[in-house]
């Protein structure tokens, strides 16, 4: 499991290619190697949804993805959400607006899965957002601020 | 270092009031949390990091008799492997009280094996993958010896009393037994942990004999100290950074085993090291909340007058380290009663030393009071919120001095309109919807306003913005935002021209950032600093003869939206920035501290680095306090048992708030915990092996957004001037307290079954 491999990840339609054993994940591969620290490790098994980016527009856990499994693929990150002028998505201004967040650790996984939430199609009510947004830990205990900042941003994308 | 430094001017939102005290300005650090930008304190990518993995105990009790590290020491990457034979000597460091070490050395691995997941080697390598590897590879040899698993082991024993808990006025043995009205009933709490997102881990770099630590804490300050002693090195050579902190909640206040272990590793590779422990190693390298056991018994009149509390207590602590959970701190003072006596006993068992979680103390303490007077209220058949009033404690029954503030009133009566408690049908098992039946249950809480000295820097610089320095932290209360809205104030700025610095420990010190006291403490020392920046700036403005303001001879000038100009309104009318343009001044700069005056460089170490300069929230002529009162529904599936909170309103004094917006999600956030304490979670011990089974996320049931309803909070809190300068009290801990017992009383309201054993899951109701 020593030897190296090159890999080529395009990450918020930037390309990058590395030199990494396989068994790296998509996580550390961010976190370690391409100073993309937005994406967090809370518990490294698919427990917390605190490393949940995007492989093709869809939700996936960064920890449980190895790196080489994405190659070819487009994975957006936190760092890649804004617009290239700073603008902010929807969900990052209703969550500064609600105070969706307080230690902000589990904040970029629950932006990232808030898009893909209302993106599928599951944001037509509170009942339904806390259930498709139950993936994704806060401590802190923000989960109604989320709610509110999930319903506002998926106003706001519809209009 | 720079994300912490940047003006978060992006966050500007709704009127100008929101950048002063008290309103509700958005986090100032929102802007880089929500885009990635913000840096934790292991994220920092240093050059020739090497990568650092803990192996633990397997065992709850015996010895280590070999570790077999050659399969490790072989695999590629791998740098250095330690055990207590390899590590460097490391010496013993004094407590958080100040009290010298016990030991001349520490060992942070360990040969003798207290409890399960203790960490006993250490592996590191040049990357993570690698460093994960080889630490699968070590081979450990033990010999075991019977471990005290938990409380209710046989072997665990009655404990050791601690006689400084016992408190007794009265004679609460004669009145009980001469009341008419008699209860008793045993409550207990399960241990629980932090859970915070954020992992501990640090990364520590040597360049010389000066260290740089990257880790998140609560207490830099106080960690610093640790560290300065463990490696025989001066303080003011250690360097703590803690720009953001991924969540505490009690538990990063301290430099703990796996952080010596760290920067002992890089010490003898001479290369910065990371360590981060892995979510199972965060349930065994510190403590949650120790397990309890109480006994409250009540003696009351017919009319539900409380004449006597009897109280005995009980909670786990290690084999090799104490740990007391105050267990009668919300007993004792939140009704009045003529006689009252309480003692605590500690019980040593086979696990890590339990340690702060949100309301150590008071949490349990209010779980057994809070049930109990719910008890007495169905036994004396009086509405449970009427027999809280009319136990109604006017003063503080154990100090016997007058509350500083209490809205405790305010917060039931308010409480309960918004909740319509005035609806509740009294009887157990009366109210449903369809196979669901529905309880209403009310408890009260509290936490003391703990205090103490701190300092700030304030700089008024060139451009005519604030910036504002102090070694406190950030670790979601918002004290980024708040101490940027007290500057703003005090100056006389917009709350986005104020640049707050936090979380290095070179800035003005300060001390823990626990006990619901940063805020109390660091807004009390930016006013004061900011006070004496704008008295320099106003002194500058009269009385330099540069300035345009000379001639005019006034005696005071009033500075407001970063402009200066006279009070009558004639003359100049210039901004901060011409200003100091016009005197040649490139900043103004004011440091300003609580501390007594002749405070020495001792005491403001000791201030700083310990918690022993605490002032008792007692002291003087008031007893000081923070109050709630939480009204909670919940729905009980009749068949299947299951529990779900459906309605939350809380009405809470945390006296003035300087950001109700902030301060409004920390209450939710303590009352969301408070729902995880009461119906999710349990650290769940193997007993065969004295081993923590559900160690991880998935297992360990903290709450999912799916289990948490609408919550509404109710600010009922006046300032309070015998608490802090600027009228707050305490806000992050108080919300949780008291949450667990008013959804155990609505638990008995829906279904007529009393549960007294925390959490309250579905077999102990069918």
């Amino acid at each position: 499991m020593t030897s190296q491999t090159t890999i080529h990840l395009t990450i918020n339609g930037r390309d990058h290619s590395l030199n990494v054993e396989p068994r790296v994940t998509l996580l550390d591969a961010l976190r370690d190697r391409l100073d993309l620290t937005g994406t967090k490790k809370g518990c490294d098994h698919g427990q917390c949804g605190a490393c949940t980016v995007h492989v093709d527009g869809e939700r996936v856990l960064a920890c449980l993805t190895l790196a080489a499994q994405v190659e070819g693929r487009e994975i957006t990150t936190i760092e890649g959400l804004a617009g290239a002028d700073g603008t902010l998505d929807a969900v990052q201004a209703a969550f500064l607006e609600q105070d969706a967040f307080q230690c902000g650790y589990c904040t970029p996984g629950q932006i990232m899965s808030a898009v893909a939430c209302i993106r599928e199609g599951h944001a037509n009510s509170d009942d339904e957002i806390r259930e498709y947004m139950a993936g994704n830990l806060c401590r802190c205990g923000a989960y109604p601020n989320i709610v509110a900042a999930v319903r506002q941003a998926a106003l706001e994308v519809v209009s | 270092m720079t994300v912490h430094n940047i003006r978060h001017a992006d966050s500007r939102h709704g009127d100008a009031s929101d950048g002063a005290v008290g309103g509700r300005l958005s986090r100032v650090d929102g802007p880089a949390k929500i885009t990635g930008a913000a840096k934790y304190a292991f994220e920092q990518q240093l050059d020739g990091l090497a990568h650092a993995v803990m192996v633990e105990a397997t065992i709850a009790a015996g010895t280590v008799r070999a570790i077999d590290t050659r399969a490790a020491e072989t695999t590629p990457g791998v740098l250095l492997v330690l055990t207590p034979d390899t590590i460097m000597e490391i010496k013993g460091a004094s407590d958080w009280l100040g009290n010298p070490p016990t030991q001349k050395t520490y060992s942070p691995l360990a040969r003798t094996v207290t409890y399960s997941g203790q960490h006993i080697a250490a592996v590191v390598a040049e990357t993570f993958e690698q460093a994960v590897a080889a630490a699968a590879l070590i081979e450990v040899s033990y010999d075991e010896t019977p471990a005290i698993v938990d409380l209710s082991d046989p072997k665990a024993g009655d404990g050791i009393p601690i006689d400084a808990m016992t408190k007794e006025w009265g004679d609460a043995e004669a009145a009980f037994a001469a009341a008419p009205v008699r209860i008793c009933a045993a409550y207990n709490t399960q241990r629980e942990y932090q859970a915070a997102m954020e992992p501990h881990g640090l990364i520590a770099r040597w360049q010389g004999e000066e260290l740089t630590i990257w880790e998140p804490s609560q207490w830099l300050d106080g960690m610093a100290r640790t560290y300065a002693e463990w490696f025989g090195v001066p303080f003011e050579n250690v360097r703590l950074v803690s720009p953001y902190i991924g969540g505490g909640f009690g538990s990063k206040a301290l430099a703990l085993a796996h952080s010596a272990v760290a920067a002992a590793s890089a010490k003898m590779l001479g290369r910065p090291v990371k360590l981060v422990l892995t979510r199972p190693q965060n349930f065994t390298s510190y403590g949650g909340r120790a397990a309890t056991r109480q006994t409250v018994t009540i003696g009351a009149g017919r009319d539900g007058k409380i004449q006597s509390i009897v109280h005995r207590g009980v909670n786990e602590t290690a084999v090799d380290g104490m740990w007391v959970e105050p267990l009668a701190s919300v007993t004792s003072i939140m009704y009045a009663t003529p006689n009252f006596s309480s003692k605590q006993n500690v019980v040593r068992v086979n696990t890590v030393v339990p340690g702060a979680k949100r309301a150590p103390g008071e949490n349990p303490s209010a779980f057994g009071i809070e049930c109990a007077i719910d008890e007495l209220a169905h036994e004396v058949g009086i509405d449970p919120l009427e027999i809280r009033l009319r136990n109604y404690a006017e003063q503080d029954p154990e100090a016997k001095k007058a509350w500083s503030t209490r809205q405790l009133r305010e917060a039931f009566a308010s409480g309960a309109e918004r909740f319509g408690w005035s609806k509740r049908s009294p009887k157990p098992r009366s109210m449903r919807d369809g196979h669901q039946l529905i309880g209403w249950g009310v408890a009260a809480g509290t936490y003391p306003v703990r205090r103490a000295y701190g300092e700030a820097i304030v700089r008024i610089l060139a451009d005519g913005s604030v910036e504002v320095e102090s070694s406190s932290i950030d670790m979601g209360q918002g004290t980024y935002t708040i101490l940027a809205q007290t500057a703003a104030e005090t100056v006389g700025v917009a709350a986005d021209d104020v640049v707050v610095k936090l979380g290095d420990s070179r800035y003005a010190r300060a001390g823990v950032a626990g006990g619901s006291r940063l805020a109390g403490v660091m807004t009390g020392a930016v006013y004061k600093a900011a006070t004496s920046a704008l008295d320099q700036l106003v002194g500058l403005a009269i009385s330099d003869p540069r300035s345009p303001f000379h001639a005019l001879q006034a005696n005071t000038l009033v500075v407001a939206n970063g402009r200066l100009r006279s009070p009558r309104g004639d003359g100049p009318d210039v901004s901060i920035a011409e200003l100091l343009a016009s005197v040649g001044r490139d900043r103004i700069e004011a440091a300003g501290d609580t501390m007594p005056a002749n405070s020495t460089a001792e005491d403001r170490y000791k201030n700083y680095t310990t918690i022993a300069t605490s002032i008792p929230h007692t002291e003087g002529n008031y007893s000081r306090h923070s109050w709630c009162a939480h009204f909670i529904e919940v729905r009980v599936d009749e068949d299947f048992g299951t529990v779900r909170v459906s309605r939350v309103v809380s009405a809470l004094d945390s006296g003035r708030l300087y950001n109700p917006k902030l301060a409004e999600s920390q209450w939710k956030g303590g009352i969301i915990m408070g729902i995880g304490q009461a119906l999710l979670e349990e650290g769940i011990v193997d007993r065969r092996h004295g081993r923590i089974v559900n160690n991880n996320l998935a297992d360990y049931l903290v709450p999912t957004n799916a289990d948490i309803p609408d919550i509404e909070v109710i600010s009922v809190g006046i300032p309070d001037l015998h608490s802090s300068v600027l009228g707050g009290k305490g806000v992050g801990e108080l919300a949780i307290v008291g949450v667990a017992p008013a959804i155990a009383n609505a638990v008995f309201h829906a279904t007529g079954k009393r549960v007294r054993d925390l959490p309250i899951t579905l077999e102990k109701l069918i």
